[in-house]
């Protein structure tokens, strides 16, 4: 059991507040990613919960107790840091013991949990190594291995691959993946700036942005139906398209014009007061096709194509939207740079976001189911 | 990629330039200058602890004619030994008192939060400017009315007490370098701050440490104004004090001067022969890399 309760956690410094009201319910076994760009407060989220920094108003319950006040070592949080922090002068076994000595745990114990953690992690061989002689990921698998011989009922991660190298990065993943798959009871939260890392591993999803939450959500719900620009930029890759346009007609149904004069009407519902105000129209790259001339939504000339064999990422110019608009095609297609071409897009795929960045929403109760296949 | 580094690189060695040797030779025989310069007059104190008084003032230079210990022998039976004992023993217990409170010290200026510390580091750091000199008097009279004076421990307490700013100087900018998250990862762990010093942050100083030792046998074994005023009794006085009263003594018995002043002197020497190799290291460290 570790269930977590975060209410209007608000966390400053001095003066300056990095924390502005944190509200959030974690429940037993979850894997929880917080991302969120450089800088929004997600290590300080996660160190308040790991118990190194102050909360400075709010309250923190772990399984119905208030934690506020709990030393870090007594709230049965395990936390596996950026750097790793591993003792430099102590071999392998010594940094897994060193918190269970502390503990008072006796010798046997010491040695048949470090050795359950050391097979599972397959740091066998290394017991007797300093870290110095490990290799990277080597001494990652260390860094999760002294915070899991405390058995812990949290488990932090804070961007625990940010130091691996790409390939390594990818199996550690995988890795973290099936450690959490064998400890089911167990919940983890999991600090990253890296939305393939958030998408891939979470069983939900925290955005975080300057201090606050943006949205809570499945990968797929941030995916489908992000709340905000904000979201909707951060999430996929590469990052939703934008396009200016106008509100023209209000309801259930919203029709918008774009800057060439193009209309098209999305099953969104808005209020009459967002008549003719500026709204910005969100596709994603991979939510557009190749349509045949004069009957397509986006036109444009190709200004770049980058090639990735399965897909092909088309950078078009055109002369409704600010920036270059991306397509992700199928690799097949035959496409030059200079080339005129049009795409389709469908109503019910297309996002509109009002001047506040908020998302409009369905008006009727399908959003959640799966979006019509198109040919 | 990874088949385009495989392509074997051709050894190919710059041919010598003649002025690179030249360079070489000029600055290896500097070097080998510099080190008779200063190991010379070591020497030729040691071997004139060899000779009798006639032959250091007719012929200072040559080696002795017979190699006896008799000036040696009569140096450590006429109070050298006594000397010797209590520089060993000040310079013992002062280094244990400098480098643990210091170390504390520092431990606490680097790794703890605490309310104007930078105003706290400045007092400690400031410390290094008092001038002993112009502590004398007071310190004289606070040494008889504490009761220690003419004992170990006054030069004990006053060498602790002037060493440990400096000390912490050292030790700080070390500490200064060592990651935080070590400390937030035992904290996660549950030691205490004590434990945290002790098992952590106190085994990774062992560079500085080493060194902040050295600095310091070289500062007590060789410190002549305390202990000439603060102990005035034969079995007190430290070896600087010491060999003056035996100069004061035997005087004209120039062999003997020399044999004692050797005996001084050895251990120093051989200590920092032996870690002249961390002594560097452990102070560079401290500087960032
Ligand atoms: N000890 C500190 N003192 C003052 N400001 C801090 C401190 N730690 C973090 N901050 C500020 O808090 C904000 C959030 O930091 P952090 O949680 O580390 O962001 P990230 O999401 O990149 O992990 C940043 O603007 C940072 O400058
Ligand atoms: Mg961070």
């Amino acid at each position: 059991m570790a269930e977590i309760k975060l209410r209007n956690i608000r966390k400053n410094y001095g003066t300056v507040e990095v924390l502005h009201g944190v509200d959030l319910d974690i429940e037993s076994g979850e894997f929880v990613v917080f991302v969120g760009p450089s800088g929004c407060g997600k290590s300080t989220l996660l160190r308040t919960i790991a118990g190194l920094e102050e909360i400075s108003s709010g309250e923190f319950h772990l399984d119905g107790k208030l934690m506020n006040y709990v030393k870090p070592a007594n709230r049965g949080i395990s936390m596996v840091f950026q750097s790793y922090a591993l003792y430099p002068h102590m071999s392998v076994f010594d940094n897994m013991a060193f918190g269970l000595k502390i503990a008072g745990v006796s010798k046997d114990q010491i040695q048949k949990r470090i050795e359950k953690a050391a097979a599972s992690l397959h740091l066998t061989p290394f017991l007797q190594r300093h870290p110095k002689a490990l290799s990277g990921g080597q001494r990652q698998r260390v860094a999760i291995g002294r915070a899991i011989v405390r058995n812990p009922k949290v488990f932090l991660f804070d961007e625990p691959l940010s130091n691996l190298d790409a390939a390594l990065r990818v199996a550690t993943r995988i890795e973290i993946a099936k450690l959490k798959q064998s400890m089911p009871d167990t919940t983890m939260i999991y600090v990253t700036h890296d939305q393939v890392e958030a998408m891939t591993l979470a069983d939900r999803i925290v955005v975080l942005k300057d201090g606050k939450i943006e949205q809570v959500g499945t990968p797929i719900e941030l995916y489908r139906e992000p709340a905000s620009l904000f979201v909707a930029q951060f999430i996929g890759s590469p990052a939703m398209n934008l396009i200016p346009a106008r509100l023209t007609k209000a309801g259930n149904e919203t029709e918008v014009c774009t800057k060439d004069g193009n209309t098209i009407r999305i099953p969104v519902s808005s209020g009459g007061e967002l008549i003719d105000s500026s709204v910005m129209l969100g596709v994603r790259p991979e939510d557009v096709w190749l349509a045949e001339a004069g009957s397509g939504f986006l036109k444009g000339c190709i200004s770049l194509i980058e090639q990735l064999g399965e897909v092909q990422l088309v950078y078009l110019e055109g002369t409704f939207f600010d920036q270059p608009l991306i397509a992700k095609l199928p690799g097949t297609t035959e496409l030059e740079v200079g080339m005129e071409i049009e795409l389709s897009v469908k109503p019910e795929l297309l996002h509109v976001f009002d001047q506040n960045e908020a998302r409009l929403k369905r008006a009727d109760f399908t959003q959640h189911s799966e979006p019509a296949v198109y040919a | 990629m990874s088949t385009q580094n495989i392509i074997p690189e051709v050894a190919h060695k710059p041919k010598p330039n003649p002025w690179v040797i030249v360079g070489r030779g000029v600055l290896q025989s500097f070097l080998v200058l510099l080190g008779i310069v200063v190991l010379y007059p070591l020497l030729w104190m040691a071997l004139s602890g060899f000779k009798s008084n006639t032959e250091i003032f007719n012929s200072p230079f040559a080696l002795p004619q017979n190699w006896s210990f008799s000036s040696y022998v009569d140096a450590w039976n006429n109070g050298v030994s006594q000397f010797v004992v209590s520089s060993l023993i000040v310079t013992a217990m002062s280094i244990v008192a400098t480098v643990l409170i210091s170390a504390w010290t520092a431990f606490g200026l680097t790794r703890t939060k605490i309310p104007g510390k930078p105003l706290l580091v400045g007092f400690v750091l400031g410390g290094m400017m008092l001038s002993p000199t112009v502590a004398l008097v007071p310190l004289v009279r606070m040494m008889q009315s504490f009761g220690i004076y003419d004992t170990h421990w006054a030069l004990i307490l006053l060498y602790t007490a002037f060493r440990i700013p400096f000390t912490t100087f050292l030790i700080r900018a070390y500490m200064l370098d060592l990651p935080y998250d070590l400390d937030e990862a035992a904290r996660m762990d549950g030691a205490t701050e004590g434990q945290i010093f002790r098992k952590i942050i106190l085994p990774l100083c062992q560079p500085i440490i080493v060194s902040c030792v050295i600095l310091h046998v070289l500062f007590a074994w060789n410190e002549y104004l305390f202990a000439m005023i603060f102990t005035s009794s034969a079995d007190t006085q430290t070896l600087p004090v010491g060999l003056t009263s035996l100069m004061s003594k035997h005087g004209t018995d120039f062999g003997q001067v020399f044999a004692a002043m050797t005996i001084s002197a050895l251990p120093i020497v051989i200590i920092f022969f032996l870690t002249q190799r961390y002594f560097i290291r452990g102070l560079t460290d401290g500087m960032g890399k």
